[in-house]
């Protein structure tokens, strides 16, 4: 029985050094007072409307059901083949593709695609093409009716919160999470449970409920792609497109858990807590590690938009909601920082594997099965520059976006408005660098 | 169309970066980490907890102890300069197999044969070591 240490992967970085630790943090604090005191003093980034169209022809080809359909028909025949895998290919976590299909290449590489393409995984969900099967199979009655769907709006996106709630616990504290059995029954399990709710909420219920789905499109907000707000695909600044996205009900919800959970990992890999409160290394320990993070990242935002709100002024209920677009990213960042090592080192497993998913002995589809991981093929050095830099950038975005968003809900703001909310995103900073320290 | 040209750079550097992810290294091309390495069980040997893991120019000691589920020794975070060979000895009251993540190098300990393990720290990172059957972390290497 193999246990891969640590959510998957054979390896952790390095304690990143504590020069790099505190230029990085000096430059956060640095560049978060010149945006406050220097920045532009009116709203600037483009709204809704803002944007460079594309192509007629181009957006009538992504926009058609053919092409989602077929994206979606090829995810649902790799999704398929990696449970499968799962299920018959060899017993050993470390040679059965799926998990690393899973974890690696398709959690974590799901935060590139979805930054540099955009909603990729709106528009590739296989259980959308699943939900449409079911409808042709004769559960019409069902499914016309929907009988769910009209509360579906107000709910936001809070029903993604237990479903990303879930998967991280099994992929971050579940004991068993690296086995085949484990990622066939996650598969399958999250696949019945979302098919069963969208018939009852409708197709809609994806893209407020599905885990992966939110997490996606909510990565994308940082991308150059958006929808303008008669529809058009355009092509504008990642700023823009965050700062014209949505303020929906339970996006800050949604915020913290990830960002909660990214922060667990990185404790989890200290040695203050593998020898401290997480010696024990089991479901315990780590259940509560979980929560106390993500509670922690949770009262800090809270606290930090609603004071900033009282300063200015505004009513302090919807604080919450209208600035966490602007911690997205900071997510991101630290997601980066987090798991760039896991996908460019321990993810050339699943390219390995994949040329032979099933262990059959003599099948080599691609070549590559005899290949071994090159864990050198990013040094330390890069690895620590990536790590500081996605930190640091996060940051810097996450500070302008919430300057313009505070520019948005009031002309005169005043910049000292929003300092317990850019105190806030500092000791975000500075306890992510912290945590890449390893204290 | 200026929106279009954007797209092409951006799609085909997502291609790039799958395709540099696809290969891994061909291990005929080089030396894997397990042809550096040499595994065995001596007969003789005093593996107990004693000080610090030794560091000589012939390279760097490392020994632990499993005794009734508890490790001791070397344990928790050991830091091993890059490039340096390792020496490894692990002693256990139970048969197990000792696997070193990363450079996945796995050896047979029993309660009569401490498994000893020697490899060159080339790879950098932190990397556990564990018992295979039960899970046990005995320590982390950290190279660097």
């Amino acid at each position: 029985m193999t246990l891969l240490a640590h959510g998957v992967g054979s390896r952790t970085d390095l304690p990143i050094p504590l020069g790099l630790a505190l230029y990085g943090a000096g430059a956060a604090i640095l560049i978060s007072f010149a945006v406050l005191l220097l920045f532009w003093r009116t709203p600037r980034l483009g709204g809704p409307s803002s944007g460079r169209p594309l192509p007629t022809g181009l957006q009538r080809v992504l926009d058609s059901p053919v092409f989602r359909r077929s994206a979606q028909a090829v995810a649902l025949g790799v999704a398929a083949l990696v449970v499968a895998a799962a299920l018959v290919g060899p017993a050993d976590a470390a040679r059965n593709l799926a998990p690393w299909a899973l974890y690696v290449t398709f959690w974590v590489g799901l935060v590139p695609a979805s930054l540099l393409l955009g909603p990729v995984w709106r528009v590739a969900n296989p259980l959308r093409l699943l939900h449409r099967g079911l409808q042709m199979l004769g559960l019409r009655v069902v499914v016309r009716s929907a009988p769910g769907a009209p509360r579906l709006a107000a709910l936001g996106v809070w029903p993604a919160v237990p479903s990303l709630l879930v998967f991280l616990w099994l992929e971050l504290v579940f004991p068993a999470r690296a086995e085949p059995t484990t990622v066939a029954l996650l598969l399958l399990g999250y696949a019945a449970v979302h098919l069963a709710l969208a018939l009852w909420f409708g197709e809609g219920w994806f893209a407020r409920g599905d885990g992966f789905e939110v997490y996606s499109t909510l990565i994308a907000r940082l991308s150059p792609w958006g929808r303008r707000d008669d529809g058009r695909l355009v092509l504008r600044s990642p700023l823009a497109n965050a700062s014209a996205a949505p303020v929906e009900p339970g996006l800050a919800a949604v915020v913290v858990v990830l960002l909660g959970s990214t922060a667990f990992d990185g404790l989890s890999r200290t040695v203050f807590w593998q020898t401290g409160p997480g010696a024990a290394n089991d479901t315990l320990s780590g259940t509560l590690g979980l929560l106390v993070m993500i509670a922690l990242v949770g009262g800090l935002y809270v606290v930090g938009a609603r004071l900033s709100g009282r300063l200015a002024g505004r009513p302090r209920d919807v604080q919450a909601r209208r600035y966490a677009g602007t911690v997205v990213p900071i997510v991101v960042g630290y997601t980066v920082a987090h798991y760039f090592s896991l996908l460019t080192l321990d993810g050339q497993t699943t390219w390995v594997l994949a040329s032979n998913p099933f262990g059959l002995a003599g099948v080599d589809l691609f070549g590559t099965y005899g290949n071994t991981v090159d864990l050198t093929a990013v040094g330390p050095d890069a690895i620590a520059l990536v790590q500081v830099g996605a930190v640091v950038v996060g940051h810097v975005l996450g500070v302008t976006l919430a300057h313009e968003r505070a520019l948005l809900s009031a002309r005169r703001a005043r910049a000292s408005d929003q300092l317990p909310l850019v105190v806030v995103m500092v000791a975000f900073t500075v306890g992510g660098l912290g945590l890449l320290f390893g204290f | 169309m200026t929106a279009h040209r954007v797209g092409i750079p951006v799609l085909l550097t997502t291609a790039a970066l799958v395709l540099a992810g696809c290969a891994g290294t061909n291990s005929s091309s080089g030396a894997s980490p397990a042809a550096a390495a040499s595994a065995s069980s001596p007969e003789t040997s005093a593996a107990g907890p004693s000080g610090s893991a030794v560091g000589t120019p012939a390279g760097q000691r490392i020994e632990v102890t499993v005794a009734g589920g508890q490790v001791s020794g070397h344990t928790g975070r050991v830091p091993v300069a890059a490039g340096v060979r390792v020496t490894l000895v692990v002693s256990s009251d139970v048969a197990d197999e000792i696997h070193v993540h990363g450079y996945d190098l796995t050896t047979a300990v029993a309660p009569s044969r401490p498994a000893e393990l020697s490899f060159d720290a080339t790879i950098p990172g932190v990397f556990e070591v564990e018992l295979h059957e039960a899970g046990t972390v005995l320590l982390a290497l950290q190279v660097e």
